[in-house]
C-alpha cells in the first residue's frame, strides 16, 4: 500500500489520517504534516492509525516525539488504533504509548472535551 | 493608461525606417482601419489643411482653419496663405525628406505658426500650430543636452537608465508626472520608473493589463514615437469635408500631430484626472518595448515644438541603449548567480559533515543562490524551510510532484492538480533532486505575481482619490490577468540550482559512505567477540547486521554481577545509522552501570530510562533484561517495551507477557515491575530483537507465534535453538537481527 497523509476533521477537529507503512523511510513525510497541523497551535490534532499496515521503531518513536510535542505546546494529542488493526497496536501496546497519549479505538475528541 | 494620445509626426529618421520592416503587418492593417488612424477631425490646438501638391489647391481644411489663419481657406492654395519667401521655404522643405524637415515658420494671420509638413493619401498634409500659449523649456535646457545624453548612457542598469530618462524628460517638458512604463511578452505593462510631483500619489511599480493599450494602438506606437494632447478636454474640430474628394475615403491622420484621439481615451484621462499628456515610444530593436508616459494634471499644457523634438530625441536615444544595458544587467544577474552558487559549494565543503546546515544556517543560505521569495532543503530525510514556502507538508508533496513534471514550473496551479492552496506562496517551483535515492532534493518558490509585485506597496489597497477611477482599477485587471503565474525561472537560475544539488549529492554520497563505515565500526564495538564463560549457564547469540547498508540499534549484553548472578541484556534502540548506533552504545554502556548496582533488572531499567530522558531526548529505545542465579534457576525479568521474551521447558513454550513497562524514553519517569520465574534445568529463554519477528509480510502476531513454536519444539543447547530459530523464522534483511538464548548447564 503506498504510504500517504491525508488531512481530514472530526467532530470539526483536525485529524491526519495516516495510511500505509510507517517506517524509516516514511516517518519524514508524516513529519511534515504534523508540523503543519501542529503550527497554529490547536486544540487538540488527531492521528488516525486505523489504515497504517505497519508501524516500526522510527514511527513509534515519531508518535512518542509528537505526542511530547503537543504535550509542551498544550494540544490534545489522541491515536487512533482500532484493536483490529493488530499489528499496530500490538506495537503501540508492547511500547505503552497509551500511557503518554491516548490511544482509542475512534476519534472520540469532541469540541467540549478538548483539553478536559 | 497612455492610450493613442495624440498626432504624432512621422518618425524624423531618414526613410525607408527600419522599423517598418520589422512591425507586424498585420497590426498595422488593423490599426489602419481603427478609427483611431481616421477619427475625421483634429485636436483644436492648431488648424490643418490638407492640400493636392501638385498646385496647392486646399481639398480638406479642419472647421478651425479660417480663425487661425486669419483667412478662410476655402478654395484658397497656400500661395494665398504665405509669403512668397515662405513659399519658396516650402517648397525647398517638399524637395527633401518631410520627416527630417523642420517646422516651417510662418505668419500667414500675423500670428507666428510652426507648420509641419507630411503626406497623406496623395495629399500633402499641413498642421499649423501657434508658437504662442506653447510651454518652452528654454535655451537653457537645450545646453544641457550633451550632460543628459552623458547622464542617460552611464547607467548600466536598466533602472538607472529609466530612471534618468524619466527624470531628464520631466525636466525638458514640465510635466507633472513622466513615468517609464514596460511591456512584457503578453504586452502587460509595468511602470519601471517615475519623476513626479513631490504631492502626486506614486505609481511606479503599477502593473497594466495588455487591454489597456490596444494593439492598433501599439501597431501605431511603434512606427509614430510621439503622441500629444496639450488638453485633455478639448472639443474635437471636424475635418471639411469629411471625405477626400475623388477617393471618397477619410483622411489617414496617423501621421499627424493634431490627430484627435479616441473618445474612449480622452474619458480614461478624465477619470485619472489627467488633463494634459504626452507619449513618446522607446523601440527596442523594432519592437515596441515601452513608452515614455507624461501627465499633467494642472490645465492644458503643451511643450513647444522644440521641446517635443528634443523628449522624443532622448527617448529614441534610450531605445538605442535599452538593448546593451539589459544586456549587460542580465549578464551581471548570471555572474551573481555563480558566485553565490560558488560561494554555496565552497560552504559545503568547509563542512561536508552537515551540508544541511551549510546550505540553511549560514549567512549566504540557499536562498540566495537565485531570485525567489523561499527555499526547501531535503537532506536525509529532513526538511528545511527558508523564506516564505507552503506549509512543510504541502512542500513534502508539491516538491515531488514538480520533480516528476519536468523541475520547473512558472505556474503551478495552472499545471499540476491539487495545489491550489498553495498558489500564493509557490506559484514558481524550481526543484532538483540531490542524489543518493533518499528523495531528497532543494527547492526555490516564488509568489503569485500579484502578491510579489504587491510588495513594493500594495497597490490595490492604496486610496482612490476624489471618486475618481484610477490606475490601480487597471493594476487590478492585470492582478486577474497574471493569477496564478510566478516570474519564470531563467536558464542560468536553472543550470545553477542544478549544479549546487549536483554537489550537494556527491557530498552526501561521500558522507554516507563514510558514515556506513564509522556506525558498522561502532556497532562492532557493541557486539561480544566471543560469549563469556559463566559457570552453570549456557548461552547462545546471534546478530545479522540489516542488508539494507544501514546500521541498526541493536545490542545485546552479558555482565556478570557481584552477587555471583548473570544479567543478560537485550535491547533495540529506535532508527538507524550513525545517530543510533551512537545512542545505542550509550545505552548499553548506561545499563551496565545500573545492572552493577545489583537492585535488580526493574531497577536498572527505571535507572537507564530516567538517563534517557534526561540526556538523550527524543531518542526511544527498547530492552529486557533477565538476572539469572545459575545455583538456583531463579530467574527475575522486566521488559522496556521489548517485545516478550520466550521461556521453555518440557516440551511447551509460552511468551513471557509479565513484567513490563513502558519503552525506554517514553516518560520521564517509570516504574518497571519485574516477575520472577524459575529457569529448571533443560528450560530455554530466548530474547530477540524485532528484526527476527517483524516482516511486511507476515503480521507480528504469526511472528511471535512461529518464534514460540520454534523454541518450543526446538532441540539442543540455547546456540542450536538460536540458530534454528533463525531459519525457521527466516527474517527480513531490512533491519539488524539479534537473537540470544541461555540455559542452565
Amino acid at each position: 500500500m503506498l504510504f500517504a497523509v491525508a488531512r481530514g476533521a472530526v467532530n470539526g477537529l483536525p485529524v491526519l489520517r495516516v495510511r500505509g507503512e510507517l517506517d524509516l523511510s516514511t516517518v519524514p513525510l508524516l513529519a511534515a504534516y504534523v508540523d503543519d497541523a501542529l503550527a497554529p497551535g490547536p486544540r487538540s490534532l488527531v492521528i488516525d492509525l486505523t489504515d497504517t499496515a505497519f508501524l516500526d521503531s522510527s514511527g513509534a518513536r515519531h508518535l512518542v516525539h509528537t505526542a511530547k510535542r503537543a504535550a509542551e505546546a498544550g494540544t490534545a494529542l489522541q491515536v487512533v488504533c482500532p484493536r483490529g488493526n493488530v499489528p499496530v497496536r500490538l506495537i503501540i501496546d508492547l511500547l505503552e504509548l497509551q500511557r503518554l497519549v491516548p490511544v482509542v479505538e475512534s476519534a472520540t475528541l469532541t469540541d467540549g472535551e478538548v483539553g478536559s | 493608461m497612455t492610450q493613442p494620445t495624440i498626432p504624432a509626426r512621422r518618425p524624423p529618421s531618414p526613410a525607408p525606417d527600419p522599423l517598418r520592416r520589422t512591425v507586424d503587418e498585420e497590426a498595422l492593417a488593423r490599426c489602419a482601419e481603427e478609427p483611431i488612424a481616421v477619427p475625421g477631425a483634429i485636436q483644436p490646438h492648431g488648424a490643418l489643411l490638407a492640400v493636392s501638391e501638385s498646385d496647392l489647391t486646399v481639398v480638406v481644411a479642419s472647421a478651425n482653419a479660417a480663425e487661425a489663419l486669419g483667412t478662410d481657406p476655402t478654395g484658397a492654395t497656400l500661395a494665398d496663405l504665405l509669403t512668397p519667401a515662405e513659399l519658396d521655404r516650402l517648397r525647398a522643405a517638399l524637395a527633401g525628406d518631410l520627416a527630417e524637415a523642420e517646422p516651417l515658420r510662418v505668419a500667414p494671420g500675423g500670428a507666428e505658426l510652426d507648420l509641419v509638413l507630411s503626406r497623406s493619401g496623395g495629399l500633402l498634409v499641413t498642421e499649423w500650430e501657434p508658437v504662442a500659449g506653447a510651454e518652452q523649456a528654454g535655451a537653457a535646457w537645450h545646453r544641457r543636452l550633451p550632460t543628459v545624453l552623458q547622464r542617460l548612457s552611464a547607467p548600466t542598469t536598466l533602472e538607472g537608465l529609466t530612471a534618468v530618462l524619466a527624470r531628464e524628460v520631466r525636466a525638458l517638458t514640465g510635466f507633472d508626472r513622466v513615468m517609464v512604463y514596460r511591456f512584457d511578452a503578453e504586452w502587460n505593462g509595468e511602470v519601471v520608473a517615475e519623476d513626479r510631483r513631490d504631492d502626486l500619489e506614486p505609481f511606479l511599480g503599477l502593473h497594466y493589463p495588455a487591454g489597456d493599450i490596444p494593439a492598433q494602438a501599439r501597431a501605431l506606437y511603434a512606427t509614430n514615437w510621439m503622441r500629444l494632447i496639450p488638453d485633455a478636454t478639448y472639443t474635437p474640430v471636424p475635418l471639411e469635408p469629411p471625405l477626400v474628394p475623388g477617393t471618397g475615403r477619410p483622411l489617414d491622420l496617423s501621421g499627424v500631430m493634431l490627430r484627435s484621439v479616441s473618445p474612449v481615451h480622452l474619458e480614461y484621462l478624465a477619470n485619472m484626472g489627467v488633463t494634459a499628456s504626452m507619449s513618446v515610444s522607446l523601440i527596442d530593436r523594432g519592437r515596441l518595448w515601452g513608452l515614455i508616459s507624461c501627465h499633467g494634471y494642472s490645465g492644458a499644457h503643451r511643450p513647444s515644438h522644440a521641446d517635443r523634438t528634443a523628449a522624443e530625441f532622448l527617448g529614441r536615444t534610450a531605445s538605442l541603449l535599452l538593448h546593451t544595458t539589459v544586456g549587460a544587467a542580465e549578464r551581471d544577474g548570471v555572474v551573481a548567480v555563480a558566485q553565490r552558487e560558488a560561494e554555496l559549494v565552497a560552504a559545503i565543503g568547509r563542512t561536508p559533515r552537515t551540508p544541511a546546515a551549510a546550505l540553511v544556517d549560514g549567512d549566504l543560505t540557499v536562498l540566495d543562490l537565485l531570485p525567489a521569495t523561499g527555499a526547501a532543503v531535503r537532506l536525509d530525510g529532513r526538511l528545511h524551510l527558508l523564506g516564505s514556502t507552503p506549509p512543510a507538508g504541502r512542500v513534502a508533496a508539491v516538491v515531488p510532484a514538480v520533480l516528476r513534471a519536468g523541475g520547473a514550473t512558472d505556474r503551478l496551479t495552472l499545471t499540476l492538480p491539487g495545489f491550489d492552496d498553495v498558489a500564493d506562496d509557490a506559484s514558481g517551483v524550481l526543484a532538483v533532486e540531490v542524489g543518493g535515492g533518499r528523495g531528497d532534493y532543494l527547492a526555490w518558490f516564488r509568489p503569485e505575481t500579484p502578491r510579489e509585485v504587491s510588495w513594493g506597496g500594495d497597490p490595490r489597497t492604496s486610496k482612490v482619490t476624489g471618486g475618481r477611477l484610477s490606475p490601480r482599477w487597471s493594476f487590478a485587471r492585470w492582478t486577474e490577468t497574471v493569477r496564478g503565474t510566478a516570474r519564470p525561472w531563467r536558464e542560468h537560475e536553472v543550470g545553477a540550482a542544478r549544479a549546487l544539488a549536483g554537489h550537494l549529492g556527491e557530498a552526501v554520497l561521500a558522507r554516507a559512505g563514510e558514515d556506513d563505515r564509522l556506525s558498522a565500526a561502532l556497532q562492532r564495538t557493541l557486539l561480544l567477540d566471543g560469549l563469556p564463560e559463566v559457570p552453570g549457564v549456557a548461552l547462545g547469540a546471534r546478530y545479522r547486521p540489516s542488508e539494507a547498508d544501514v546500521v541498526g540499534g541493536d545490542w545485546y549484553d552479558l555482565v556478570p554481577l557481584p552477587s555471583g548472578r548473570l544479567a543478560v541484556v537485550l535491547g533495540d534502540a529506535a532508527g538507524h545509522g550513525l545517530t543510533a548506533a551512537s545512542v545505542t552504545a550509550q545505552l548499553r554502556h548506561a545499563l551496565r552501570a545500573a545492572l552493577l548496582r545489583d537492585e535488580g533488572p526493574g531497577a536498572a531499567l527505571a535507572e537507564l530510562n530516567r538517563l534517557v530522558a534526561a540526556l538523550l531526548p527524543g531518542e526511544m529505545a527498547t530492552a529486557v533484561v533477565v538476572q539469572l542465579d545459575p545455583a538456583t534457576g531463579e530467574l527475575a525479568l522486566a521488559s522496556a517495551g521489548h517485545l516478550p521474551a520466550v521461556h521453555a521447558g518440557h516440551g511447551t513454550a509460552r511468551l513471557v507477557t509479565d513484567g513490563r513497562g513502558p519503552a525506554l524514553g517514553l516518560l520521564d519517569v517509570a516504574d518497571y515491575p519485574q516477575v520472577t520465574m524459575r529457569l529448571d534445568a533443560g528450560d530455554r529463554l530466548l530474547l530477540y530483537s524485532d528484526g527476527l519477528v517483524e516482516r511486511r509480510d507476515r503480521p507480528l502476531p504469526e511472528g511471535l507465534e512461529m518464534v514460540r513454536a520454534v523454541v518450543a519444539g526446538g532441540a539442543g543447547g540455547p546456540q542450536e535453538v538460536v540458530d534454528a530459530v533463525f531459519t525457521g523464522l527466516d527474517p527480513a534483511g531490512t533491519d539488524d537481527v539479534t537473537v540470544v538464548g541461555l540455559a542452565l548447564v
